[in-house]
């Protein structure tokens, strides 16, 4: 068996962290990703924080095909037949370096990966790995094709399904609760009319995002990301309650639905389709984490079950890179010692807990099953929406009158068993 | 400046075909502002039927009878054309962009060395008689106009259906036999024969109409469908990689970047997804209708005329819905 | 046998193509190797593993050279670049030429290519580089069988009416089809040691080209202007439930459209 000292599998955003990570070691780091390029299959939603990261990687980012920097960001909450949108803007978001960027991953994870390379990696396009290598309990290769190839540490950058992490016995089998399914268009529009539409000055973005009635009152949202020459669009919808839609043709309906609301098609009028994409995204929180290590390999990205859902704001990517590195930082640690067995890549786990991604994730792990209370996606986007209506609303009758009684309606609605329990929940965020 | 504009009369067992008239018509039009002479180009054996249907449809033949000319061969057809293009000096050499275009063109040019552009899908000249043409690139992603330099001839392969076949009252094409002399020991390739692929349907690229299907259909044995609405409309039958990978249908049927370019008038496409390879074999044609169970299939974005639905009840209604009103 | 394989790195059909000037094209950078050149290095490696020889491919670049690593990954022995900033702006012919300079006084069997570029999609080279060495050449084969002893090989070619089945003798060039066969996929492990592999470079003044015969001052056939495809108009979808749609797709193809 031919051997390397650390394959990556997985060219996504954790991998080529990793790899980077790796790339001054004079080690022979190995990518093998199954898609024809890096970024060929990748899903995201679309936004990425900077600020996390750059204590891990600065320089890499100043050559980065991002999209645009958000200045803009906007909650919509939607209703049957209404909507009321906030809208943040800060000083703050104009001042370098910004504090997020808009990306597509079919540019941004090929610009990468052709650093990465440039930098001496092999990354090896189109290889599959199809099984692990193990010796004596401990993991000592991998299998593509009719090739077995060796190396010291197996870094496993497979992404959500991880099928490394299981082979390695690193996790129970996967539950559809710990999912939740992602639905996105790519739909091209030139630069001006973007800028026009959000009111952005060049090269700015905003990001937008959606609850209420456009997941018929199932757990999720929609979101709206501004690229140069494009929007990202799409829903995100708990496989949990996907499961209880029928006909399940319905699920591809819902983007249509939310495409047809006036508030979206105005904003996407006369753009081009120009890809569409569907991908799992982690919903369970930490309490699903696998075991990040064990002999010879480590667990990174969404292969790590390392991912935020906070309902507003999905976060992986931030994640995926910061493992990729923290895996690289332990690997090298092991090459000194020359020692790739648990006890020494251990070092990776305590890494982790001291950066911004275990602590995170332990604040919100009550996330997950707030986020299983359907009201949040039905009753409380519907409330706020029609206080709005109410108040905006001018009629022939005086309008004092009415707007007492709506007053009564609401109070009826908020101050009740029910929803004093969800607050007690929401506490706990 | 009377030099002449020639297409090169491609036929099959005697009939000449679509994309011949086609370019003959293009060329009357052309030498309306010229003021040139067209010239159809005939080689072969046992070409008098197909002489007598070019004769309303040029100004002259040039006849070169010789039994090493036929079947095809790049290198009889060069070795017989190159002194006659020499002599002639054609201003203009057009033929189809066909598998015997597209083999013998370019070889030609090299040695003339002179312009030659592929597979084009749009012509004019000006009173110079300089050609200007359109063509794809990058599988039609992009065209480019383009125009020739001084070297004569200006050569083009043009696709079908670029031009309209008209009829030409009146005229009348003088037929001027070329006596060609070949010399076997020169030609180096020989056609052992020929497998006809079989049923009498038109090939794809030449088709007026081409109704496909791709892996919604689900099995080869599914393809009848296909056929029979085919049949209704005397239609070509298409197809995707993806069937073709299966083994489903034969390679020529395949229609995109890695098979075949069609420029249909209507092309029908079932169970297709609309991957960009295929769509770039789809670009020149006129109208597309798409038929797929999924709302986001990509086809919808080419097509003119879009049904979401199920190919297995769509497609023998629509042979049926067909057979009725064309009957009547 | 010895094979020389013509090879080129082409933008990936998917990749976005934009119109930046009249006559400047922007290419989103994704490149692979062109489809049927793979073809062609598969047909040359499976002669030489039969008959044995030595399979070069051979690539007119003077900035990319990941086909000529694709060929060697997959088994190529050797691989040259023709590579000079002079080459610039040549067309297939331009290219034709040179490769005619290059390979006029090497001994070959065989010259293998694609059928035709991914880019220019013109189906020239491989034809005009026969046409200059005064070889034969058959296009856009299906089929390949080579008898070494009697230098002869029988090919299938795709014409519209069937297949044409021809024999042909050595040397000679044939442009490759799919169909063909399947490329193979090369090993991990050869794709890292083709990635340091060593590639000859040779330019042009070293073949002795009259700079007037490549680079745009060499063009018959020049472009005027880039244009974006003919668009068409957005798609009707017809929404009535079966069979009510059918009869309104066949009622809008005879008398909206016209095409019945
Ligand atoms: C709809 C949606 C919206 C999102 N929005 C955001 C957002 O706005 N911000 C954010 O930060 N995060 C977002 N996320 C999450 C984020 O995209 C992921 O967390 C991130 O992509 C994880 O990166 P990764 O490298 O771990 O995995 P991936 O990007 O999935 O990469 C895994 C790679 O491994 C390869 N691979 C898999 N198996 C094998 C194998 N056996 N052999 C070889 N290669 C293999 C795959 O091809 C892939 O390239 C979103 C996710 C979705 C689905
Ligand atoms: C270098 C390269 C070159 C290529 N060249 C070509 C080429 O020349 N030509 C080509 O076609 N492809 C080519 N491809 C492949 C291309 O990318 C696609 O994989 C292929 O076109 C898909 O074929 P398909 O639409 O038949 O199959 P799929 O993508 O599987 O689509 C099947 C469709 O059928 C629909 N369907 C299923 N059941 C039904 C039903 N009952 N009724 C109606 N619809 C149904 C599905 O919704 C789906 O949209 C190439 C790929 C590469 C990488
Ligand atoms: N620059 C080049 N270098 C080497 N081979 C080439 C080059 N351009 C084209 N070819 C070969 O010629 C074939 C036809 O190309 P084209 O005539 O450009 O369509 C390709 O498939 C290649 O095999």
């Amino acid at each position: 068996m031919e051997k390397v000292d650390v394959i990556i599998v997985g060219g996504g955003l954790a991998g080529l962290s990793c790899a980077y990570e790796l790339s001054d070691s004079g080690m022979t780091i190995l990518v093998l990703e199954r898609g024809d390029f890096s970024g060929s299959k990748n899903v995201t939603g679309g936004r990425l924080y900077l600020r996390p990261i750059l204590k891990y990687l600065p320089e890499v980012w100043k050559g980065a095909p991002f999209e645009r920097h958000v200045t803009k960001e906007r909650i919509t909450f939607m209703g049957k037949g209404n909507s009321t949108t906030f809208e943040l803007y800060s000083d703050r978001f104009q001042e370098e370096p910004y504090p997020s960027y808009t990306l597509l991953r079919a540019k941004f994870d090929r610009w990468f990966s052709d650093l990465v390379s440039e930098k001496g990696v092999f990354v090896i396009p189109q290889k599959r790995v199809d099984d692990l290598i193990k010796e004596d309990g401990r993991v000592i290769g991998v299998r593509t094709g009719d090739e077995e190839i060796g190396a010291d540490c197996i870094v496993a950058a497979d992404g959500i399904l991880s099928f490394l992490s299981e082979k390695a016995g690193l996790r129970s089998p996967f539950q559809p609760e710990q999912f939740a399914v992602g639905f996105k268009e790519i739909i091209q529009l030139d630069s001006r009319t973007i800028e026009d539409r959000f009111g952005l000055g060049e090269g700015e973005g905003a990001a937008q995002l959606f609850i209420g009635s456009l997941t018929r009152g199932r757990m999720g949202g929609g979101f709206l990301y501004t690229n140069r020459e494009s929007l990202s669009l799409g829903l995100v919808i708990g496989i949990e309650s996907l499961n209880h839609m029928e006909p399940r043709e319905e699920v591809y309906r819902l983007l249509d639905e939310f495409k047809e609301r006036p508030e979206i098609k105005n904003l996407i009028k006369g753009g081009e389709i120009v890809e569409y994409s569907a991908h799992l995204l982690a919903e369970g929180g930490i309490h699903y984490m696998p075991k990040l290590y064990t002999d010879g390999m480590l667990l990174v990205g969404d292969a790590a079950g390392l991912g935020l859902n906070m309902l507003v704001t999905v976060r992986g990517m931030e994640y995926a890179i910061v493992s990729g590195v923290l895996a690289g930082r332990t690997i090298k640690r092991a090459k000194e010692r020359n020692d790739f067995s648990a006890a020494s890549l251990s070092e990776y786990e305590r890494l982790l807990n001291e950066s911004f991604i275990l602590q995170e994730m332990k604040s919100f792990q009550h996330v997950p099953s707030l986020l299983s209370n359907p009201r949040l996606f039905s009753k409380y986007p519907q409330l706020i929406c029609d206080l709005f209506e109410k108040l905006m609303w001018v009629d022939e009758e005086p309008k004092g009158r009415i707007y007492q009684s709506k007053i009564e309606e609401l109070k009826r609605q908020l101050f009740n068993w029910e929803t004093f329990k969800d607050w007690l929940q929401f506490r706990k965020i | 400046m009377a030099k002449e504009i020639w297409v090169l009369a491609e036929h099959q067992e005697g009939k000449v075909k679509g994309i011949t008239f086609e370019l003959l018509s293009g060329s009357i039009e052309f030498s309306k502002q010229t003021g040139q002479k067209v010239a159809a180009i005939l080689l072969g054996s046992g070409l008098e039927e197909a002489t007598k249907s070019l004769i309303p449809f040029a100004d002259k033949i040039y006849l070169l009878e010789n039994p090493l000319l036929s079947p095809y061969t790049s290198d009889a057809y060069e070795s017989a054309l190159l002194p006659l293009l020499k002599e002639h000096e054609p201003s203009i050499f057009l033929g189809g962009a066909t598998s015997t275009g597209k083999d013998l063109f370019p070889r030609l040019a090299m040695h003339l060395e002179t312009g030659y552009a592929p597979d084009c899908t749009e012509l004019s000249v000006n009173e110079e008689g300089r050609l200007t043409i359109k063509r794809p690139l990058f599988g039609g992603k992009v065209f480019a106009e383009m125009v020739f330099s001084e070297a004569r001839p200006q050569m083009a392969t043009v696709r079908n259906h670029t031009f309209l076949i008209r009829e030409n009252p009146g005229r009348s094409a003088e037929v001027l036999p070329i006596p060609t002399r070949l010399d076997p020991s020169s030609l180096k390739k020989r056609v052992i024969h020929l497998e006809k692929s079989p049923g009498a349907r038109l090939d794809i690229t030449e088709a007026d109409i081409v109704v496909a299907a791709g892996r919604g259909i689900k099995g080869p044995e599914n393809f009848k469908l296909i056929e029979d609405l085919a049949e209704v409309l005397n239609a070509s039958v298409g197809t995707t990689r993806a069937v073709v990978d299966e083994g489903w249908r034969d390679l020529k049927d395949q229609i995109g970047k890695s098979g075949k370019n069609i420029s249909a008038r209507l092309y029908m496409a079932f169970g297709i997804s609309g991957a960009i390879h295929h769509i770039l074999g789809i670009g020149t044609c006129k109208t597309i209708v798409a038929v797929d169970t999924d709302p986001n299939a990509l086809i919808f974005n080419y097509a003119d005329y879009g049904i979401v639905g199920d190919l297995f009840k769509i497609v023998p209604a629509l042979t049926e819905e067909l057979k009725r009103v064309l009957a009547s | 046998m010895d094979i020389f394989v013509l090879v080129k790195q082409v933008p990936d059909p998917e990749a976005t193509i934009r119109i930046k000037t009249d006559t400047e094209l922007e290419i989103e950078n994704k490149y692979f190797t062109n489809f049927f050149d793979e073809i062609a290095i598969e047909a040359a490696l499976r002669l030489k593993e039969k008959f044995g020889g030595k399979v070069t491919v051979l690539t007119v670049d003077h900035r990319r050279v990941d086909a000529l690593r694709r060929g060697i990954s997959m088994g190529a022995d050797e691989a040259v670049q023709i590579a000079d900033p002079a080459l610039e702006g040549s067309d297939p012919f331009a290219i034709a030429r040179i490769l005619t300079a290059y390979l006029k006084d090497k001994p070959f069997d065989l010259i293998l290519a694609g059928r035709q570029a991914m880019d220019d999609d013109s189906g020239i080279v491989g034809i005009a580089l026969a046409e200059a060495l005064n070889i034969p050449h058959v296009h856009s084969i299906i089929g390949l069988e080579v008898d070494p002893s009697k230098k002869e090989a029988k090919v299938i070619r795709e014409v519209e009416n069937g297949k044409e089945h021809l024999t042909c003798p050595l040397p000679a060039l044939f442009t490759c089809q799919k169909g063909l066969n399947t490329p193979r996929i090369p090993l991990v492990m050869n794709v890292m040691k083709a990635m340091k592999a060593q590639i000859k470079k040779v330019d042009s003044a070293s073949l002795g080209m009259e700079p007037n015969k490549v680079g745009s001052s060499s063009l018959q056939v020049k472009v005027l202007r880039y244009l974006p495809p003919p668009k068409r108009p957005p798609v009707k979808m017809i929404k009535e439930d079966y069979p009510e749609n059918v009869k309104i797709l066949v009622r809008l193809l005879r008398e909206e459209a016209k095409v019945l």
